[in-house]
């Protein structure tokens, strides 16, 4: 899944094999707060003019499927609501249980529950379920959204998505995916023993087909879980409020503490920290996703203690890098003339320093025991972060002999594509600047809404060079990160590989490690394909990054949830 | 007798020499009396002289608006030591989180501020000057229709319309062939500018233009058959100038006001440009952990246009003796 705010970020130095683990000391806001309790409203604080996408096919954003996935929508299966490593264990959903897969893991069913409903009262019911996944499909109204569906689902033929679908396209789905009474079943091309981790995305939960409106699904989905959309105006705010055809019975995850749930937009990133420091009245009962570096010091170390224990400094699971486009810099020599002249310390430092988190070597978190293992980095590269400017110009210097019409495109400008924020603004002068050094010239293209710029560099008329990058597993097997990453069927591919020499080779490896069913065997090619993507430059790893959130003083149960690296929004509560 | 007659001799040097000064000599004279409008003019002339050389400064000073300093910073990216990190390298401390030099960034952003007060007041006024003869001069249906343009313009809120308009027709100039970027915004501030802005030269020209052109003298010009262009540049325009200039060093600096504020709202110079409103803009987020970065940028600010303004009501003081506050 990808993520929002904040620019760079770690290495785990103890991780143990969950995620969540590495977000040790997460659970400061879950205890001594007291019994939870009903009632109130919960303010979030936000910088975007909207949530990226609530249509839960579209949603791939980890702190959206947080805040959506613990309001208003269910999946078949959801992680535990919980602080640490508990948050990890996947329990069913809509599903009776966590799934039950055949004995060669190429086929798994679900059950779902009794009595569990949309908000108009009608039953969820196995076709809906079904209806929704198939959306997936519709790559060209469904965009930016994760493509699991796609890659594992045993569709015989092209399926083009419900809305285009011709009788015998859609036929050939329904196969795929079966409805039986209340067990849906579905059929995957290969073995995927982890599948039940998969269906916690919200791209498998329950579209009702009547009320599908396309596009227009994103500004208001129907609801399934403990609270609805009450109104939605971007730029403005989305308030949710309780749903009454919600059962508590059926959900052992969701409490719904708070009446209602406002989602505030549009605020000045720097406004949002400074409420949520003074905490006054209103905002006693506000959390923000994020800490902007010039109030780390105040906040972490400035001797305020009730101040430090509303706010949390953790290992979240992301990692960034800077997506490269390999179609238009498709000359390695400029790739690594860009990698090696880019001054990743300074970036660390416009961040806030440690906070923001420690180098990565790759694109896989050490939380990810079985599929980490420290990548070599490029040679040249000082491992502290630093530029190493004598051995980028060497590097453009064999590009001018290589590949002259990319390093003369280079030279000319390169697109780069941040977005509009303070923090970007400083992180780009530090990318014009390095690359100055390097003989390379940086076109800034900003993005005005921030929310907008997955959407807008995912979007393939947009022609950038460089583009931001942040992603973490969507569960515990980098099959969640290096495909989705860098191939082309991939959900967050902004690097335009396809035409690299070595794709080919590339592709045929990662069905290898897919393929591969001894989860040992399978880390160790993961750790390869790894390496791959280091070597060919597609992209630049940047941190494993840490992250900080802050909450008011009113707000109960503000434990970060590990897997999204988010509040687990839904089941906060007023004091 | 003799005796007599030499200080009546001198007397009338005296008096011979007053009358030889034109009104514009008088002028000169009134202002360069007031101490403090000299004083300010200095002002003026320091900060335009710093920045037309701001890169041979810098350079001597071996100091950029561009070049990173992670060295002056500490672990959360704030500026080491006391002030913003004021230190001998860095006289005025340096940026936090990218460790550039302020001086440097403060010299570079006094290019934009005044690049863009003189040329937008440059534009602002030939506009309103053009507009305002034409409409004074021919009365009747044009200065009507004129008026009625005024008045509309003047009921737009502009900088509401400045800030909505910024992205689409930058784009816009940017299509048309202007340079992309900084070019592209300093051009388009300039327009808006120039739009929003002739109105205030044009009403008072007009306004001078339908009185003077009742008086005697463009009578006997008119009279003694001379034509349109020779009555207006020849008669009318020297009479102009004097209002037109208390308005020019009046206005500068509103339009050095404007940039910054545009530039504050992140609509101005594009980064990683050094401009006094968005170190501004920036440095506001920074008043917890950095309140010197907050100061330096608006001090300068501050002092520029209080210069201006000085400079434009002296102006207008030794312009105008029946205004001078001086005497009153």
């Amino acid at each position: 899944m990808n993520m929002r705010r904040s620019i760079v970020a770690v290495s785990v130095a103890l991780a143990t094999s969950v995620i969540a683990a590495s977000c040790g000391g997460s659970s400061s806001g879950g205890s001594g707060d007291g019994t939870p309790k009903k009632g109130g409203t919960i303010n979030i604080l936000s910088n975007a003019e909207q949530i990226a996408h609530l249509d839960p096919q579209r949603n791939y954003t980890g702190d959206d499927l947080a805040f959506a996935g613990s309001t208003i929508q269910r999946s078949l299966t959801t992680y535990k609501f919980a602080a640490g490593d508990a948050g990890s264990e996947v329990v069913g959903d809509l599903a009776t249980d966590a799934g039950t897969a055949s004995k060669d893991g190429k086929t798994w069913t679900f059950t779902l529950k009794d009595g569990v409903k949309f908000e108009d009262g009608s039953d969820i019911t196995c076709a809906d379920v079904a209806y929704g996944v198939s959306r997936t499909f519709a790559t060209d109204v469904i965009t930016d959204g994760p493509s699991y569906a796609m890659t594992y689902l045993n569709v015989e033929g092209e399926y083009p998505g419900p809305y285009k679908a011709t009788a015998a396209q859609q036929a050939a789905y329904d196969k795929a995916v079966t409805c039986d009474g209340k067990t849906i079943t579905f059929n995957l091309k290969s073995t995927v023993a982890d599948f039940n981790y998969t269906t916690t995305l919200l791209a498998f939960s329950p579209v009702p087909k009547a009320k599908d409106t396309g596009e227009k699904y994103d500004m208001h989905p129907v609801a399934s879980g403990p609270y609805k959309i009450e109104s939605y105006e971007v730029g403005k705010s989305l308030v949710l409020v309780r749903n009454d055809q919600w059962s508590a019975d059926t959900d052992t995850e969701r409490k719904a503490y708070a009446d209602s749930i406002v989602y505030n937009f549009g605020l000045d990133e720097s406004a949002m920290d400074e409420r949520l420091i003074a905490d006054a009245a209103e905002d006693q009962t506000a959390v923000s996703a994020g800490i902007l570096p010039e109030n780390l010091q105040t906040i972490f170390e400035g001797g305020d203690k009730a101040l430090t224990d509303r706010a949390v400094n953790y290992y979240d699971p992301f990692v960034t890098y800077t997506n490269l486009n390999v179609k238009s810099l498709s000359c390695i020599d400029v790739r690594k003339a860009i990698y090696l002249a880019l001054d990743r310390d300074a970036l660390r430092k416009a961040g806030g320093g440690p906070y923001t988190g420690d180098f990565a070597d790759g694109f896989i978190k050490p939380a990810l025991a079985l599929d980490y293992k420290k990548a070599t980095p490029v040679e040249g590269l000082h491992e502290d972060g630093t530029p190493n400017v004598e051995a980028a110009k060497a590097a453009m210097a064999s590009a001018e002999t290589n590949c002259p019409d990319v390093a003369a495109h280079a030279k000319a400008g390169l697109s780069f594509y941040y977005p509009d924020t303070d923090i970007w603004k400083k992180a780009l002068a530090i990318w014009i600047d390095s690359m100055s050094k390097a003989g390379i010239k940086i076109k800034p293209e900003a993005v005005g809404d921030p929310a907008q710029y997955w959407p807008t560099v995912m979007n393939p008329e947009t022609n950038y060079d460089i583009a931001r990058g942040g992603w973490a597993p969507d569960w515990a097997n980098a099959s969640t990160v290096i495909p989705e990453l860098f191939t082309t069927g991939g959900g967050f591919n902004l690097t335009r590989n396809a035409d690299d020499p070595d794709y080919k080779a590339f592709e045929t490896k990662i069905e290898e490690a897919r393929n591969t069913l001894d989860r040992t065997e399978q880390g160790k090619k993961w750790q390869e394909l790894n390496q791959f993507v280091v070597d060919h430059l597609w992209a630049l790893p940047g941190t494993f990054t840490r992250a900080q959130s802050m909450w008011g003083s009113k707000v109960g149960g503000a434990f970060q949830w590990g897997p999204f690296g988010a509040f687990c929004y839904g089941n906060l509560w007023v004091k | 007798m003799s005796v007599s007659t030499s200080p009546r001799v001198a007397n009338a040097v005296e008096t011979i020499s007053i009358e030889g000064k034109s009104p514009r000599q008088l002028a000169w004279q009134r202002f360069r009396g007031d101490r403090l409008a000299i004083f300010a003019a200095g002002v003026i002339a320091t900060y335009v002289f710093i920045a037309a050389f701001a890169p041979v400064i810098c350079a001597v000073l071996g100091i950029s608006p561009y070049r990173l300093d992670g060295a002056a910073l500490n672990d959360f990216g704030l500026p080491k030591g006391s002030f913003g990190g004021v230190s001998s390298e860095h006289w005025l401390g340096v940026e936090p989180g990218t460790g550039r030099d302020i001086l440097a960034r403060l010299m570079y952003g006094a290019r934009v501020s005044l690049l863009v007060g003189f040329l937008g007041t440059l534009f602002t006024t030939s506009l309103g000057i053009v507009i305002g003869v034409i409409s004074g001069y021919k009365r009747g249906k044009v200065d009507a229709v004129i008026g009625r343009i005024t008045d509309l313009t003047l009921a737009f809120p502009s900088l509401l319309l400045i800030i909505a308009l910024t992205r689409p027709l930058t784009q816009r100039l940017e299509s048309m062939g202007v340079p992309e970027g900084n070019p592209a915004r300093i051009v388009y501030i300039i327009l808006v500018l120039g739009l929003f802005g002739w109105v205030y030269v044009a009403r008072v020209v007009r306004g001078q233009t339908l009185s003077l052109r009742e008086r005697e003298f463009v009578e006997a010009a008119r009279a003694s058959g001379a034509g349109t262009r020779r009555i207006v540049f020849k008669e009318l325009m020297p009479n102009l100038w004097a209002p037109i200039i208390v308005i020019v060093t009046l206005s500068l600096p509103g339009y050095v006001a404007t940039e910054s504020t545009l530039s504050f709202l992140g609509l101005g110079m594009l980064p990683p440009s050094a401009s006094w409103g968005a170190m501004l803009g920036d440095s506001v987020r920074y008043y917890r952990a950095d309140p010197t970065y907050l100061f330096i940028p608006g001090i300068a600010l501050i002092v520029l246009v209080l210069a201006f303004n000085v400079v434009g009501d002296a102006v207008r003081d030794a312009l105008d003796p029946k205004a001078d506050r001086q005497s009153l």
